[in-house]
């Protein structure tokens, strides 16, 4: 535990010293704002007017941006998580401390899940008080999103650090987790034309559209929390087997 | 205190480490020799427990190494031959990491890091980045972090490799001094760092112990040479390869006064320096200079090594 809460503070620091935790929070904050104001959702099942057309006080539209946003942030907060470790060689004297390899796995993984649950606040904190002013908002359904994203966070930031594990340049590293996940959650594009079975096994397979149904709405679903945590548990396993796999190998 | 048997490691088809055993008592500090390839990095990185053996065991004041045990590493600081450090850390930051890894051992971590970067001549230097830092200094900083939670063993991979020639001396030194209170065991490409700073000297080649002993018992295995300086004329080769306490004359040149230099391989360097001087005296030589030549330590090496190397070809052929 010792170690698991000396690696997450070495690594939030490293973030919050990286020009590439600066950029993403500029640019997520910037382009959420963008699309919610004057976008909307543009496509797909269910298309919302952007919030200055619609003049609903909603933040539905945000919400659903979310998953393709975490698609390119997760990736981007994690891709050095392993890769440039191994690169420079650095996880040497890191393994070598008296300390687990599933510690350093979950330092890692808390380190950049809370980031991404600060900068998913402070994208939609400032867009809620707005709306909260504009017309009756109803905060339960922005707990409840905030919620969803928040387990939706911690799944992609698992699936970056699992591709992160497995190579040794950050960039291929960022690249593979980013189709990864932009192909879990354009999966909803394709579940109205799959046949039923493919298309159930879509839905399994995409935490994406298990948070776009129930966690974007506002709505909280004990199953998804139960998906979540499993999809979550399933990946961090895998990454430390990954990296001690590494360790008979390498 | 460090206990290795029947160690085997290897890369693919690649053996990197054949069946290795050897022990290092407490309190000795061990120079480990070897070619590049020979497997000292792989030894080493599976003693510090960063990777697992084959086969074979690794045991380190009396704990068994096992790299997911975090309680079987705490006895070992390492410095890794990459001295690979993360570049955009501050020195203090880093110390700090390492110390709350290694929290369990210090009872004072806050005083544990002024020690070290007092120790380690870091004064000064805490709030620069580690990236920032020259090859010697970065050095400083992983041999910092090594001796941190001031541990029993320290294993040290090429230590001065890639050192200017002060900073060299000034970690040999370093290395000294810890081998009063420590076990230490260090690979090393140079050798006179050895005789310097090394009571005990393994070789290894293509992944097998081939040597151990200290650096003069290692000699006494080679046969006994002279040096000799003689001026008088023509013949004197042949004259010296004829006395029956010689088996080879190798010429070392001629100098512009017209003496010249020969290294003898003899079987007793006694009985043959007796008879180099008789021969002169008969024979009206100027013997300028007759000195017993110490097996130097890259003779010992390079017949240990190239004996294995050949040992190898023979057995691919």
């Amino acid at each position: 535990m010792r170690a698991t809460l000396a690696i997450l503070r070495r690594e939030l620091g490293g973030y919050l010293d990286s020009a590439v935790f600066w950029v993403a929070l500029f640019l997520f904050v910037s382009l959420l704002h963008a699309v919610f104001f004057f976008i909307g959702i543009p496509v797909g099942e269910v298309r919302l007017p952007s919030f200055w057309a619609g003049r609903v006080a909603s933040m539905d539209s945000a919400f659903a941006w979310l998953p393709l946003f975490y698609s390119l942030l997760a990736p981007a907060l994690t891709m050095g998580s392993w890769a440039s470790e191994r690169r420079s060689g650095t996880d040497e004297i890191l393994l070598t401390q008296p300390l687990r390899t599933r510690d350093a796995v979950l330092g890692k993984f808390l380190a950049a899940w809370v980031l991404l649950v600060f900068l998913t606040a402070v994208a939609v904190g400032p867009l809620a008080w707005v709306v909260s002013q504009l017309g009756p908002l109803d905060w339960g359904t922005v707990w409840g999103g905030l919620f969803g994203a928040t387990m939706l966070a911690a799944v992609c930031v698992s699936v970056g650090l699992l591709t992160s594990s497995l190579v040794r340049e950050d960039l291929v590293a960022f690249l593979l987790a980013s189709v990864v996940l932009i192909g879990l959650w354009s999966l909803g594009f394709l579940v109205r034309l799959l046949p039923a079975p493919l298309a159930e096994a879509a839905w399994y397979a995409s935490p994406a559209l298990h948070f776009l149904e129930s966690g974007a709405r506002g709505v909280f679903d004990a199953r998804d929390v139960v998906y979540h945590g499993l999809f979550l548990f399933a990946a961090l396993i895998l990454n430390t087997l990954l990296v001690g796999a590494r360790r008979w190998r390498s | 205190m460090i206990r290795v048997e029947s160690l085997t490691k290897s890369y693919g088809d690649q053996l990197a480490v054949d069946r290795l055993s050897f022990a290092v008592e407490r309190g000795e500090v061990v120079g480990f020799l070897g070619p590049n390839g020979a497997g000292k990095s792989t030894t080493m990185k599976m003693l510090t427990g960063f990777l697992h053996p084959d086969r074979g065991e690794v045991e380190i004041a009396g704990v068994r190494v096992d790299p997911e045990d975090p309680e079987t590493k705490r006895s070992v600081g390492y410095l890794p031959e990459t001295t690979a450090l993360y570049p955009r850390m501050r020195v203090a930051d880093y110390l700090g990491f390492v110390a709350r890894l290694r929290r369990a051992d210090l009872v004072q971590p806050r005083q544990a890091i002024e020690k070290v970067i007092e120790e380690c001549g870091l004064g000064g230097w805490e709030q620069k980045r580690i990236g920032h830092l020259s090859k010697g200094y970065r050095q400083r900083v992983g041999l910092a972090q090594a001796l941190l939670a001031d541990p029993p063993v320290l294993i040290l991979d090429e230590p001065t490799s890639g050192l200017d020639p002060a900073e060299i001396h000034r970690m040999r030194m370093r290395i000294r001094e810890l081998g009063r209170s420590k076990t230490v065991l260090l690979s090393t490409h140079v050798l006179s760092e050895i005789q310097e700073v090394c009571r005990r000297v393994i070789i290894l080649a293509n992944g097998r112990l081939v040597a151990d002993g200290t650096p003069l018992s290692l000699g006494e295995a080679e046969r006994p040479a002279l040096q000799v300086t003689l001026s008088g004329g023509e013949g004197i080769e042949a004259a010296l390869g004829g006395l029956a306490e010689v088996r080879t004359v190798r010429p070392r040149g001629r100098d512009d006064r017209g003496r010249v230099g020969f290294t003898l391989e003899v079987e007793d360097r006694y009985d043959a320096a007796l008879a180099v001087v008789e021969l002169a005296a008969r024979q009206g030589w100027s013997l300028f200079e007759l000195k017993h030549e110490l097996p130097s330590l890259e003779r010992i090496f390079l017949r240990h090594t190239e004996s294995q190397a050949a040992a190898r070809d023979g057995e691919s052929e």
